[in-house]
């Protein structure tokens, strides 16, 4: 019970911002920033005080009940702490992102608050040490995230955020019905005690079968795995941060993270081996990979195709954890960072290229890469990270999910990494060769649709500075991977705690 | 310690010298929009990006570098097999970049002069070639895969950015065709080394070659691996998109793709492949026969091209057909393996600097120095006669593989061999007759960078067995009653080429469905059979889209039904209203009853 101040501390600086930034007049412009960037960088610091004290072998706990059997639970492990950490960067840079992005906007004071709510709703989940905790900050961040889909609006806004409320309440409820099932059974689920339902014996296996699925169904919605993505790509409506944010981190980050707490925490991967729910996931999974690459190949628009291709690059964090064997949990729990930083790059620089140029199609973007030489570097990053290619941080990924394919004896896997490759390559590699090899109206042929000039290089400092920050961070996860404290120092330390009994 | 460092600069150097220029741009912000001079990019600092790899093959014995943190564990090293590879492809990127120079000068000239849009496209060209070049060092010297596999795929699409240099539509469509196969090609690799790595759990290229030699699945690794790698080095099928991309690019990145680049292929087999080993005898036979088709039909699809670099890209093709015959000899008489390796390294190594010196030959015949003519076209025919198999390297190369498969009994892959020698001397004839029609006016100076780089690629390309360090082994040059069994492929070769040429000149008409044979060949076949598929798929995309579109609707529709149910409730509302006193005096009349009887 040593220093369970650290893990509350963590979310109080974001959730505890929330109400002063309410009470603040929307032109307080300087106190909102400079609070919002103080709390970012305060729990950047606490996150990595946790990592350092995990590495030391410090335990960090907080719990109280509130009705008997029913507790509250904090709990800092690894895994938490990798997407705590996640989390916490990625704040930081997108808060500065939004804070040029959304300069002279109206509402600004509304976003903030719902923006630090929604962060804090990750940091609780990433810290949540019980299946409840988990699921009380799960559906917070349903709610906390709709004001900011709906921030423009405009009718197409709210239609997307009724879309996003339909799917992703109906997914909580489905989620409250497992866990419910689940607390009867057993009573309160700490996580990473996985011989609680191991111990149940073959009897409840085909119930915990069932339950398994129907939460699998829960927060699979908010993985966007086929076919319960149909709100991800309407999401896109929203402003460039909070794309960005919710590609990344927040929403479809905290169903990709809940599916690894199933399996790793609740479950425990051996009994999901035994059940067979291994095989299930891995076929949910590469449907997913390849209708998302699929359909983003059909998509004319920026983040609409960056959108599918989430979709599709969250489901190999999905894949990792179906192959059984500490490489795939590596690979999963490595693109489970991975994947946050590539993806984020790519939508703070597609916001860049709406801020400043207008641009929103992608049959835009041609020369762009000529008036725009930071931004399109840090796409490019983004880009070929995605496809896999080294030395960005998804070949790492791709490199411990074709490890663990073989490990697992699914050597088809393979199959379904390199067709995505592919299809990611095609997708991808377009929009760069528009970029940087045709000529645009930067040579003199047309004209961008609504050119601004917003700062004193390419764009605002405000907008680069994330993008290149992120990319940096993405190529030296892949560059410098076998650095202590990389994402695959801190995957592996993870797995090596999952398969050690 | 040193020659860590050393090893270290090699890769780091060229990198240094690319990031200088946007970090001259980035410390003088908004120079680009302001007219005046610009600094000169191609100056003699670019120049000497592949220095410390010349100095490196220089250092005596083995040199290692490891780092840990590097990817998943770096592990680089210069030993007796790399250090051939690393000689002369450090050697030939020199004089390309050396050539370069005076190449693009009137682009440089512009540049400097503030020509925005020249400016642009040479700095990309300078950023660019040093990549490329940091790639392919980086593949020859990584021992580890994923540096292996990041030298590979850094050099190939860097590499994209030399091809369509000239902006025009020949080269984007030869970029197209470059980017396409190559990313199919990285996408079998990958496979390929997943599935290899995987299962025999290694890092190394060593260790993998060796796995591989007892893996279960072994042969399918090797054939997967073996087709990524055909892709870069021009195995027949793959190799459309060579004829297409090598002429298009500026004459000296045509030279490294052709000399040193396609090179990456055969390294790629030499590395991954567990030659030597038994088991693959069967996809030796099939190598065999498909090198042997390629060396043949590209000679022969190659003499109908008109443009001189098409005609060299297609003799690229050729050769690496002669070589990959002889990899599959390897695979299928592992014991013959050792020796041949030798010769395959000698073949490679003068291949790539004599088509380099042939590349460049292409610029100086259309940008002819100031020399005798006679001594000019002696100098451009010496290394096409050394290619043919008539003298100097040419010549050593040959009789190093046929002897070495006379003795193991491969005299009919031999005879094949010397008719694709043939081939190549009806390809040389034609590379030298258009170059000759096409020649240029007398324009630049002897002592400028485009004639010393290309006469000093001649030189060490004729000379190549004279230096060529092959780990002890010197290759011999043939007794002189073996030269008529090696000189009749070339002589008849001639022959045929004067036959022909006299024909045509006679006749004095051209020859009409030459015309119709574009380059790249397969490639537009190829395209017809994808635009089929894609406008399938595009059907089914619809076809898809249509029925997803009809559920959302059905699931809406159940929506709306069910909140018109909910909404309905009000109905129900008021007859509860209604009802409520009948209610209530009923259950006040049931609690009467109740008293009243009990």
């Amino acid at each position: 019970m040593s220093q369970a101040w650290l893990p509350l501390a963590t979310l109080a600086t974001s959730l505890l911002v929330v109400p002063v930034i309410f009470s603040l007049p929307e032109g307080a412009w300087r106190v909102r920033t400079a609070l919002n960037l103080g709390a970012a960088l305060l729990k950047v610091l606490l996150v990595a005080m946790m990592v350092w004290g995990l590495y030391q072998g410090q335990s960090y706990q907080f719990s109280f009940t509130i009705v008997r059997g029913v507790n509250f639970l904090f709990q800092v492990d690894a895994l938490g702490l990798m997407f705590a950490g996640l989390s916490s960067l990625l704040w930081l840079a997108t808060t500065v992102y939004a804070i040029g992005y959304l300069e002279d906007s109206p509402n600004r004071k509304r976003f903030f608050g719902f923006f630090s709510l929604c962060v804090a709703s990750t940091v609780g989940i990433a810290l949540a040490g019980n299946l409840f905790t988990f699921l009380l900050f799960y559906e917070l961040l349903t709610l906390s995230t709709y004001p900011l889909v709906v921030h423009r609006g405009h009718a197409k806004a709210l239609d997307a955020g009724t879309t996003y409320l339909r799917y992703t309440l109906t997914g909580g409820l489905v989620l409250l019905f497992g866990v419910v099932a689940l607390h009867v059974m057993v009573g309160d689920v700490t996580f990473g005690e996985r011989e609680m339902l191991a111990d149940l014996g073959p009897d409840a296996h085909g119930l915990l079968t069932v339950l398994f699925l129907i939460m699998l169904l829960g927060l699979g919605v908010k993985a966007a795995l086929v076919p319960l993505h149909g709100w991800l790509p309407r999401a896109m409506v929203a402003p460039a941060p909070v794309s960005a944010l919710l590609h990344a981190v927040a929403v479809v980050k905290a169903g990709a993270f809940g599916i690894v707490r199933l399996v790793y925490d609740v479950y425990g991967i051996g009994l999901t081996y035994q059940l067979g729910l291994l095989t299930l996931l891995a076929v949910i999974a590469t449907v997913t990979i390849l209708y998302g690459s699929v359909r983003a190949l059909a998509q004319q628009e920026l983040k609409p195709r960056l959108a599918f291709s989430t979709i599709s690059q969250v489901s190999y964090i999905v894949l990792g954890i179906s192959l059984f064997g500490p490489f795939g949990t590596v690979a999963g729990l490595v693109h489970l960072m991975h994947q946050g930083l590539m993806k984020v790059t790519l939508f703070y620089c597609a916001g860049n290229y709406a801020e400043e140029l207008g641009i929103h199609r992608i049959d835009e973007l041609n020369g762009a890469g000529r008036r725009m030489p930071l931004t399109s570097i840090a796409f490019t990053v983004g880009a070929l990270g995605m496809i896999g290619l080294p030395p960005v941080a998804g070949f790492i990924s791709k490199w411990y999910l074709g490890m663990g394919a073989v490990q697992a004896n699914m050597q088809w896997a393979i199959v379904v990494l390199v067709a995505s490759s592919l299809l990611n390559a095609a997708y991808f590699l377009p929009v760069l060769y528009r970029l940087w090899f045709l000529r645009g109206p930067s040579h003199g042929v047309g004209e961008w649709p609504d050119e601004r000039h917003l700062g004193r290089l390419e764009t605002s400092g405000w907008l680069i500075w994330p993008a290149m920050a992120t990319a940096l961070f993405s190529l030296m996860a892949g560059l410098l991977a076998g650095v202590p404290f990389s994402p695959l120092d801190l995957a592996t330390f993870v797995t090596a705690e999952e398969y050690t009994p | 310690m040193m020659a860590s460092l050393l090893l270290g600069l090699t890769l780091l150097w060229p990198l240094l010298l690319m990031l200088r220029n946007p970090l001259w741009l980035v410390m003088e912000h908004g120079a680009l929009q302001r007219p005046g001079p610009r600094p000169m990019l191609l100056d003699a600092w670019w120049v000497t990006a592949p220095v410390p790899a010349l100095l490196l093959t220089l250092w005596p014995g083995e040199v290692q570098l490891q780092m840990q943190g590097w990817l998943l564990g770096a592990q680089w090293q210069l030993d007796d097999t790399r250090r051939p590879w690393l000689l002369f492809s450090a050697m030939l990127w020199a004089l390309a970049g050396l050539y370069a120079r005076g190449y693009l000068v009137t682009e440089q000239q512009a540049a400097e002069s503030g020509d925005g849009d020249a400016f642009r496209r040479l700095l990309g060209f300078a950023m660019l070639w040093p990549l490329t070049l940091v790639g392919n060092l980086l593949l020859i010297l990584a021992e580890d895969i994923p540096s292996f596999y990041l030298g590979f795929a850094l050099m190939t699409f860097a590499a994209y950015g030399l091809v369509v240099h000239a902006g025009n539509r020949d080269a984007h469509l030869g970029g197209r065709a470059y980017l396409i196969m190559a990313v199919l090609g990285e996408g079998m690799i990958l496979g390929g080394l997943l599935w290899a790595a995987g299962t025999v759990q290694v890092l190394t290229l060593t260790e993998l070659r060796a796995g591989l030699a007892t893996a279960e699945q072994g042969a399918w690794m090797a054939t997967l691996l073996w087709l990524g790698f055909g892709v870069k080095a021009g195995v027949i099928g793959l190799h459309v998109w060579l004829p297409l991309a090598h002429p298009v690019a500026p004459t000296p990145a045509s030279a490294v793709l052709s000399g040193v680049m396609i090179k990456a292929g055969l390294i790629g087999w030499l590395n991954t492949l567990p030659l030597g080993a038994d088991g693959l005898e069967t996809l030796g036979a099939v190598v065999i026969v498909l090198g042997l088709a390629a060396a043949l039909g590209a000679a022969g699809y190659g003499v109908s091209q008109r443009h001189p670099k098409a005609v060299l890209a297609y003799s690229s093709v050729s050769q690496m057909g002669m070589i990959t015959a002889l990899v599959g000899a390897g695979m299928a008489a592992p014991v013959l393996w050792p020796a041949l390796l030798v010769a395959v390294t000698l073949f490679a190594v003068h291949h790539g600097l004599t088509k380099g010196a042939l590349f460049l030959g292409v610029g100086i015949s259309e940008h002819p120095p100031r020399l005798p003519a006679w001594l000019l076209w002696v100098l451009l025919a010496l290394p096409a006669l050394s290619l043919a198999g008539v003298m100097t390297s040419g010549l050593a190369t040959k009789w190093a593989f046929k002897e070495l498969l006379y003795e193991g009994g491969y005299a009919t892959l031999v005879a094949w061999l010397s008719v694709a020698a043939v081939g190549t001397t009806l390809l040389m004839f034609r590379a030298l007759w258009r170059q000759w029609q096409e020649r240029g006016v007398y324009s630049i100076p002897i002592a400028s960078s485009m004639p010393l780089a290309w006469l000093a690629c001649v030189v060490a390309a004729v000379s190549v067995p004279l230096w060529i360090p092959l780990a002890g082994e010197h290759p011999n040059w043939p007794p002189l009653d073996e030269w008529p069994g090696l000189l009749w492929p070339a002589s008849l070769g001639l022959v045929l080429a004067g036959l022909v040429a006299l024909v045509t000149l006679r006749a004095n008409r051209s020859w009409q469905f030459a015309k119709r044979l574009m380059p790249g060949d397969l490639w537009w076949g190829y395209l017809r059979l994808v635009r089929q598929a894609l406008a399938w798929l595009h059907g089914l995309g619809l076809a898809l889209e249509q029925r997803g579109s009809r559920w959302r609707s059905r699931l809406l529709e159940w929506e709306s039904r069910a909140t018109a149910l909910a909404s309905g409730l009000t109905r129900f509302e008021r007859t509860f209203r209604r009802l409520a006193v009948p209610l209530m005096v009923g259950v006040a009349v049931l609690l009467l009853m109740g008293f009243w009887l009990g």
